[in-house]
């Protein structure tokens, strides 16, 4: 039987999946949260889809992606994939509620000073809004990353070789559970906190000087 | 004339806020509109350049109809600057990036260009060398005002609006805005200033008018309008206060 030691690399590698899980994930979630905020912040109704996806396990979209919508478009997508889109999907909908209560906290005032100096909306969005919404909702988004770095192991239901997949693999090589589980634990943990320490640091930086606590 | 309003109307829900509205600016002149609250002023002002769209009747600025279908929202709102009664900077930007943006990015002017007019304006509402790496939330807020007011300069406007720009600020700091704004006008800037100063009135307007729910119902000179009122609406906004008038 294999010592338990040997496997550590290969444990290892599969943090690399987790984090393009997670970075595909969050772009995806960034691309289209970002545009459904603003979207809803100008009055567009888009509750529905938010609805949908805030109210749907993770699982049960990943398989209804990987097994039922995507096999019936005749579209071949690999576990991988899938699980960037069904993660992407559902990140929007939390990421547009963070941007949009980060627009709705930029005070109204500033809006209509922008337009006042003759300010299309695109600039107003642009060179007012967004600058300081971002800034604002990046402690809120940094959440939106530990969350999805954790639930990200769901996608092990598809098999991908991401942390939580690998640690079974050597589970069932090694025939011991304790080990390879309290390893991948501290490789989501260490994860976790390197990310939202790092987005901490960045926060620090473009916080807008002056406001509260700085 | 360098303003002309004429039968402005405006209504919200239930409530007409503006009820036929007349009024004319000249040249170079400073009127002082006073009122109470809910009267219409602050409706008034934000249909002059169009961030609140009147139901009817028609707004010319040095002549041309801004009210009409085809004229342009965004070039009539460069030629009019605004300041607000909370300021409204925006707390992202340095002082210079609160002057510069409008030049950089509405009138698409090269960002040296803008550093030479934001430092003409600055100087001339005095806000000092030291402050103008500071944010919107280091300042005091007769600061604040300051660079409002620099903000709308510097996008050279024929018109300046003044929404109650004192009436967030303290006695001292009110000061500060209010002298900024008479050498303004006193350098003939056409102006158009909701106030409850009395004093800015007296001194620095050339002309008044009173509003009362939503109509203009007097207007003369600040010190015949508010020394000897002839509507019984003015008399009840001036009614023992003209005796506080430093002059």
């Amino acid at each position: 039987m294999p010592s338990l030691l040997e496997y550590i690399p290969f444990l290892i590698e599969g943090s690399l999946w987790t984090l393009s899980l997670v970075a595909l994930g969050l772009s995806l979630g960034l691309s289209l949260g970002l545009p459904i905020a603003l979207m809803k912040f100008y009055g567009v109704k888009l509750d529905a889809y938010i609805w949908f996806m805030r109210g749907t396990p993770l699982v049960v979209l990943l398989s209804l992606l990987y097994w039922g919508v995507f096999p019936s478009f005749g579209v071949e997508l690999g576990p991988f994939e899938t699980s960037v889109i069904a993660l992407g999907l559902r990140s929007s909908a939390y990421q547009s509620q963070i941007f949009l209560s980060a627009l709705n906290s930029v005070d109204s005032g500033q809006i209509i000073a922008a337009r006042s100096i003759g300010m299309r909306e695109s600039q107003v969005v642009t060179y007012v809004l967004l600058p300081q919404a971002l800034r604002i909702s990046l402690p809120s988004w940094s959440n939106e990353y530990a969350i999805m770095l954790k639930d990200s192991s769901i996608c092990f239901a598809l098999g991908v070789m991401e942390i939580l997949t690998r640690a079974r693999y050597i589970s069932v090589a090694t025939d011991s559970a304790l080990l390879p589980y309290l390893l991948a634990g501290v490789l989501f943990f260490s994860l976790t906190h390197a990310g939202t320490g790092a987005l901490e640091i960045v926060y620090r930086r473009v916080k807008i000087k002056g406001t509260l606590g700085g | 004339m360098m303003l002309r309003v004429e039968g402005l109307r405006k209504r919200y829900s239930d409530i007409e806020v503006l009820r036929g509205v007349d009024l004319e600016l000249r040249e170079g002149e400073t009127k002082v509109i006073m009122g109470p609250s809910g009267a219409g002023k602050s409706t008034l002002l934000k249909c002059i350049n169009l961030l609140v769209r009147p139901d009817s009747g028609k707004i010319f600025i040095d002549g041309e109809e801004i009210t009409s279908k085809n004229s342009d929202v965004y070039k009539v709102r460069q030629k009019i600057g605004f300041v607000f009664q909370e300021f409204n900077l925006f707390n992202h930007l340095t002082v210079m990036g609160n002057v510069t943006i409008g030049l950089t990015k509405v009138k698409g002017m090269s960002k040296s260009d803008a550093l030479l007019k934001a430092k003409e304006v600055l100087r001339a509402v005095r806000i000092g060398e030291e402050l103008w790496d500071r944010y919107p939330a280091q300042l005091s807020g007769g600061q604040k005002q300051r660079v409002a007011i620099a903000r709308a300069l510097a996008m050279d406007p024929i018109l300046m609006l003044y929404d109650e720009p004192t009436s967030a600020l303290d006695p001292q700091l009110s000061m500060e805005v209010l002298s900024v704004m008479r050498e303004l006008s006193k350098k003939g800037m056409t102006s158009l200033v909701v106030t409850h100063e009395l004093n800015f009135a007296i001194e620095a307007a050339n002309s008044m008018a009173v509003m009362y729910e939503g109509r203009i119902v007097e207007e003369g000179s600040p010190e015949e309008v508010i020394k000897n009122p002839k509507t019984a609406e003015a008399r009840a906004i001036f009614n023992g206060r003209s005796n506080y008038v430093l002059v």
